[in-house]
């Protein structure tokens, strides 16, 4: 025992560099954020003032923030269904490949390597209004395709960036868990008088539950936080407000609009709800994971 | 309840390799058949095509005058245990049990009803509520027994479902497959690696090697009048002694000089051929009574079991050492020299090249069917 006593040290000097990147580049900017949530500053930094709750009850007396709530609820919701259930619909998929699988796997992943920018400007141009393929394609179809002007297109454009580019994460997770569940009780539920349809909703749906919740958490995290860059290069929240999420808003206040009080108040208020969301997801979903 | 028939049924794999070379076997409504044999015999795929699991490449799979090859295991009305009990871990044993019901859409309170009755039958109803997880091995093994039994099929098939059990449960769930089997009177495929569990389970047996079936019989049968050397090795523990012989007339005689009466007379020329002796039919004489036909052979090893005791010796021109089971504690030490004195009546013959029986099996041997 006495030799693991003289080592107490060694294990936080090996801990050190990991905590040293967390306090410095998460905990610290979360504590300015909180600090400079109780203060109004001038754009250049040169002064501020303490106002205690005025940024949140300004924040939440805006109609521009509920606003960017229901647009962010929507976003979210379609982003991870979607994002999850094409996920799931590929892994089924490419679980049956027997010939060439290793390829196939390695396409489906490849979208999670691109920036979400990039990810961003290859969406808008395939639906560009006057140069895209798609839109192009849309408009042959009677559809005219204008997310620049339409909201409602516009969300959709950054709804399937952002699911385009989710998929891929959602997909690694759902054929290892597929590939987790032992043929036999597939086979054994085919006995049993299960056709493909059945098997897949009572057997191999319910045992995929754990890795479903696991990505329900991660995609939600995604939508409200990560997606930034995908609205940016396509929409950049317009038009008018129409894709402006709560996390594109806090951006828009604070580097756009300078209102950086207001931008650190609404960056509190988001990780406060992503915090309750997670808390929420844990205690009612995880409860009815299967096994 | 229903007969069985195979004809010429193959299996062969895409990748070119056939896993079953034409089987042919009928099976009686009621009848416990084992099919058994070594790893990679073929015998787990023989069961697969029964299920539906694996698809029939050649050949014809009746069930009760009805041509099943093309059926969805669902539709065939069979029920599988499987080696992992493969029991559905997010459902409870009454659910697990119920789930074939379920799909036959069964009103709720039959479905009850039949799952209470399985489970009192193999004394489950009091862990009708757990998960497969909070389940013993023996207590799973008896979940996915009342899972097959509960759905009252035309056939029950059984793939290993003994092998992750330690030996005593082992017995123990021996006796009970074979009781509930005969007492629900269900036709019944027992696939094992394990000849004593083969032995004691079948009302006939089927040995298969490489794909093929070797021989069909009661046990008894296949013990007594093995028809090639696979079976003779593969049937009885420990294995029949084979030693190379010649038969010339009707004697035949051993490398170290033994002359021995043939059971089999060859009229033509001398050949070689394989002579096999049980342990069990090789009796130790002492040196001094040895008389012609005896094999003087020393002694390498004594393995006492108790009831009786193993006797590993060495005789002149043979590779292996000769193996015999006596009664009880012989006083036989390792090193002695004594005379091993084989049952007349017992001896077996094969072609070394073929390994086939020599002497021709009666006809109503080879196929012979369980009493109805």
């Amino acid at each position: 025992m006495a030799t693991f006593r003289h080592h107490r040290v060694t294990p936080w000097l090996l801990l050190a560099p990991q905590l040293a990147v967390v306090a410095i580049f998460f905990f610290w900017p979360a504590a300015q954020a909180m600090l400079q949530a109780f203060y109004v500053e001038d754009p250049f930094g040169l002064g501020r003032t303490f106002v205690a709750f005025e940024n949140f009850a300004r924040v939440l007396a805006s109609a521009e923030y509920y606003r960017a709530l229901g647009i962010t609820v929507t976003f979210s919701v379609a982003v991870a269904l979607g994002a999850m259930a094409l996920a799931l619909l590929l892994a089924v998929l490419a679980d049956r490949v027997i010939k060439g699988a290793g390829a196939y796997k390695t396409l489906l992943v490849w979208p999670y390597a691109v920036a979400p920018a990039v990810a961003g400007v290859l969406w808008g141009f395939m639906l560009d209004p006057e140069l895209g393929l798609v839109s192009a394609g849309l408009g042959a179809l009677g559809i005219d395709w204008n997310h620049r002007l339409n909201g409602g297109q516009a969300m959709v454009l950054v709804v399937m960036a952002s699911i385009w580019k989710q998929m891929s994460y959602n997909f690694v997770f759902f054929l290892a868990g597929l590939q987790a569940i032992p043929r036999s009780l597939l086979e054994a539920a085919a006995i049993d008088g299960a056709g493909p349809w059945r098997r897949f909703w009572t057997i191999t749906f319910p045992l995929l539950s754990p890795t479903a919740f696991f990505l329900l958490v991660m995609n939600s995290v995604y939508a409200f936080f990560e997606t930034f860059g995908t609205i940016d290069a396509t929409t950049a929240g317009g038009p008018g407000g129409a894709t402006r999420t709560l996390v594109y808003k806090v951006f828009e206040d604070g580097f756009i609009g300078y209102d950086l009080g207001a931008s650190a108040a609404q960056s509190v208020l988001l990780m406060g709800l992503v915090g309750l969301l997670t808390l929420l997801q844990f205690r009612y979903l995880e409860r009815k994971v299967q096994y | 309840m229903a007969t069985l028939r195979l004809s010429a049924l193959r299996k062969t794999y895409p990748n070119g390799f056939t896993a079953l070379h034409g089987a042919d076997l009928e099976i009686a409504d009621g009848e416990l058949i084992v099919v058994v044999g070594p790893s990679g015999c073929g015998k787990s795929t023989l069961l697969r095509m029964l299920a539906g699991l694996e698809s029939i490449s050649d050949g014809e799979l009746v069930i009760d005058d009805r041509r099943v090859n093309e059926l969805e295991p669902a539709q065939r009305d069979v029920a599988m245990v499987f080696q992992n009990y493969a029991l559905y871990p997010h459902m409870s044993v009454a659910d697990n049990m119920g789930y074939a019901l379920k799909n036959r859409r069964v009103p709720k309170a039959e479905r009850r009803r039949k799952v209470e009755e399985t489970a009192r039958l193999i004394g489950l109803e009091d862990l009708l509520d757990r998960r497969p997880k909070q389940l013993s091995g023996g207590q799973r093994q008896r979940v996915a027994m009342g899972r097959a039994i509960v759905r009252e099929p035309r056939v029950f098939l059984f793939d290993e479902p003994l092998s992750n059990l330690d030996a005593k449960l082992r017995v123990q769930m021996r006796l009970e497959i074979r009781r509930l089997q005969k007492r629900l009177g269900v036709t019944a495929v027992y696939v094992t690696h394990d000849q004593v569990e083969a032995m004691t389970l079948a009302d006939r047996l089927v040995v298969m090697n490489g794909g093929r079936i070797e021989q069909v019989g009661t046990p008894m049968h296949l013990y007594e009048r093995p028809a090639s050397r696979f079976v003779a090795g593969f049937i009885g523990s420990p294995a029949m002694n084979v030693l190379d012989a010649r038969l010339e007339g009707d004697s035949l005689t051993l490398p170290c000089g033994t002359r021995l009466a043939s059971p089999v007379p060859s009229p033509g020329e001398a050949k070689t051929v394989c002579l096999g002796i049980r342990p069990e039919h090789l009796s130790v004489v002492p040196e001094g009574d040895a008389i012609d036909g005896d094999l003087s052979v020393r002694v390498e090893l004594v393995e006492p079991l108790g009831a009786d005791t193993l006797v590993h010796a060495r005789l002149e021109g043979q590779d292996d050492p000769v193996v015999a089971r006596v009664d009880g504690i012989r006083a036989v030490a390792e090193g002695d020299s004594l005379a091993l004195r084989p049952d007349a009546g017992r001896l077996h013959l094969f072609d070394p090249e073929t390994g086939q029986r020599l002497d021709p099996l009666e006809p109503e041997c080879q196929h012979s069917t369980f009493p109805a």
